[in-house]
């Protein structure tokens, strides 16, 4: 009885849950000929999250944004976008969605508004709104000066912007982008991380990329896929966290009580005692805890970034570094 | 629907020199055949020939109008479709929300749109006679009406060849094969049946020929509206199977 009320319970949490996500992704498995590109993933989005989907190349990060965006039928398991069933109801599951693959999907011979207009009338913007939604679109992408060139002479770093221009075009609550910075230089990626960071709260967005620093700068969860299973999902880790290492040990309300540090525990799975993970205080570095260490006499031995569980999973998957 | 993905490959054919050099090759093709057809009413007693004008005008230029559709719809399919497979502009279509078989209408309707003007240059060919000759302009119009269909079954047979690969040519290449199949397929006597009617039915040559002789059967009609429908249908369940494969 007692089982069968927890077991009651626990489907309701689910079902709670899968009501309150924008995205859900049920037992998700995909095979092209014989290979497996997906097996059995599961995931859910909520509305104005901003998530990560990591991966080596070949892990099934496209596979899956593929499937997600209503392209490729999965080949068991379910999407569901905002209730939306994207096999049963695709029209419908897909106006929720605004997509940008890879490589953009962009006419060389069409003007950038011209290609919004078009974007704009393909994803059911009412005629009255297009032209609002394409200056509103042109701006936010800063997009205003080349609204009038070709597509086929853009830069890449403008190309990808149209690319992302065109996916935002009818306010989707859900964006999916594939690797939106490869091939960028450093200063179109930072334009486009902040196009992201201005989409945060406003649309769930879902982010491929093999770039963990990618990843760092942009979400607040992250997946990380291999060989087409789900190897991990949760938040990143906080990145101000470091490994400390002394000679002695000390007490550990003393070391909480050093200024630079904001919380500290013993690192359990440590070999030797006095290993700890500290967080620092907002306005502080390592050096200043270096300082203070020092200053106590503790021996300091070690001070170190701590490696998230992203990191290590993910360079597990890549094969640089075996299980612990 | 329909309209934006027509006006969209429309735009394309006529901002790319693709539509124009179509046209003015074309237009030199269809002047030179009309200047051969009126050589043989020029002689010494053209007045026993000229009641054999209109056909002459029919057979010649439309016949080749038909074969530069021929030769040219299939690259305008697998450009129009295989292009956007291969170039990754499928990904566009696909996944706004629209049904499939609106896309490849839109696709058709743009085929369909840009051999109009193509299909009217034998007619304004042979209009430049009138008051010189005693040309028929229904006759010249049901041959336009019927070319134009047959290019339309052309481009439906194209869009289905291209949905096959997402490489152009060799999209394009199919189709040639299916369309010189299609062309053939009545030539039974050479394998000694000589009464094979539904191969006879099949040959698209064999209605056109009733258009070009100024006769609108209904039969005709349905023949290409019905052949295009099931090309469309046959390239609509490929595609629907990609996204499957």
């Amino acid at each position: 009885m007692h089982a069968d009320a927890q077991l009651a319970g626990t489907r309701a949490r689910a079902m709670v849950a899968a009501m309150d996500a924008l995205l859900t992704v049920q037992a998700l498995s995909r095979c092209f000929g014989r290979a497996r590109a997906l097996n059995g993933v599961d995931f859910q989005l909520r509305p104005g999250e901003v998530v990560g989907l990591l991966g080596p190349n070949g892990a099934g990060k496209t596979t899956c944004l593929r499937i997600l965006a209503g392209l490729l039928a999965p080949g068991s398991g379910r999407v569901a976008v905002a209730g939306h069933d994207m096999v049963r109801a695709p029209q419908q599951a897909k106006r929720h969605i605004g997509y940008l693959p890879e490589r953009p999907p962009l006419y060389p011979e069409m003007r950038v508004d011209e290609y919004l207009t078009h974007c704009a009338r393909l994803r059911g913007v009412p005629a009255g709104a297009r032209a609002r939604a394409v200056a509103r679109s042109l701006r936010r992408c800063g997009l205003q000066s080349a609204a009038r060139r070709l597509l086929g002479r853009l830069s890449k770093g403008y190309r990808q912007r149209a690319g992302l221009a065109a996916a935002l075009l009818h306010e989707p609550e859900l964006v999916i982008l594939d690797e939106p910075t490869d091939g960028l230089d450093p200063l179109q990626m930072r334009e486009v991380r902040g196009l992201i960071a201005d989409l945060a709260g406003r649309a769930a967005v879902l982010i491929s990329s093999h770039a963990l620093a990618e990843v760092q700068a942009s979400c607040q969860r992250v997946l990380v896929l291999d060989r087409g299973r789900l190897l991990h999902d949760g938040p990143l880790a906080a990145p101000n966290a470091l490994r400390l290492r002394l000679a002695r040990a000390p007490e550990h309300a003393a070391l909480t009580a050093l200024a630079p540090v904001a919380a500290a525990e013993a690192d359990a799975g440590a070999q030797h005692p006095g290993v700890y993970r500290v967080w620092l205080a907002a306005g502080t570095d390592a050096e200043q805890l270096a300082a203070a260490v020092v200053a106590a006499g503790w021996g300091l031995l070690e001070l170190t970034p701590v490696r998230s569980d992203v990191e290590r999973l993910f360079f597990r998957s890549v094969g640089l570094e075996t299980a612990a | 629907m329909i309209g934006a993905i027509a006006a969209r490959d429309w735009l394309a054919a006529f901002r790319t020199p693709v539509g124009w050099v179509l046209l003015a090759a074309t237009q030199a093709i269809l002047g030179y055949v009309l200047l051969k057809v009126l050589d043989a009413f020029t002689g010494p007693e053209p007045a026993l020939r000229t009641a054999g004008l209109n056909l002459e005008l029919t057979h010649n230029l439309y016949g080749t109008a038909a074969v530069v559709l021929l030769l040219v719809v299939p690259l305008l399919a697998a450009r129009s479709l295989g292009g956007e497979l291969r170039d990754g502009t499928w990904a566009l279509l696909a996944g706004a929300p629209i049904p499939l078989a609106s896309i490849l209408l839109g696709k058709l309707a743009a085929l369909a749109l840009l051999l109009l003007p193509l299909c009217l240059l034998p007619l304004a060919l042979g209009l430049l006679l009138l008051g010189a000759a005693p040309v028929d302009p229904g006759m010249l119009l049901a041959a336009s009406f019927g070319l134009w269909l047959t290019g339309v079954l052309f481009g439906a047979v194209g869009l289905f060849a291209a949905s096959l690969t997402a490489q152009p040519i060799a999209a394009a290449v199919a189709a040639y094969a299916l369309l010189v199949l299609l062309s053939v397929v009545n030539r039974a006597q050479a394998l000694g049946a000589p009464q094979l009617g539904v191969l006879d039915w099949i040959a698209w040559s064999q209605h056109l020929f009733w258009f070009l002789a100024g006769v609108v059967r209904l039969s005709d009609i349905v023949y290409f509206v019905g052949l295009t429908a099931c090309f469309l249908a046959l390239a609509h369940r490929r595609l629907e199977n990609a996204r499957l494969d």
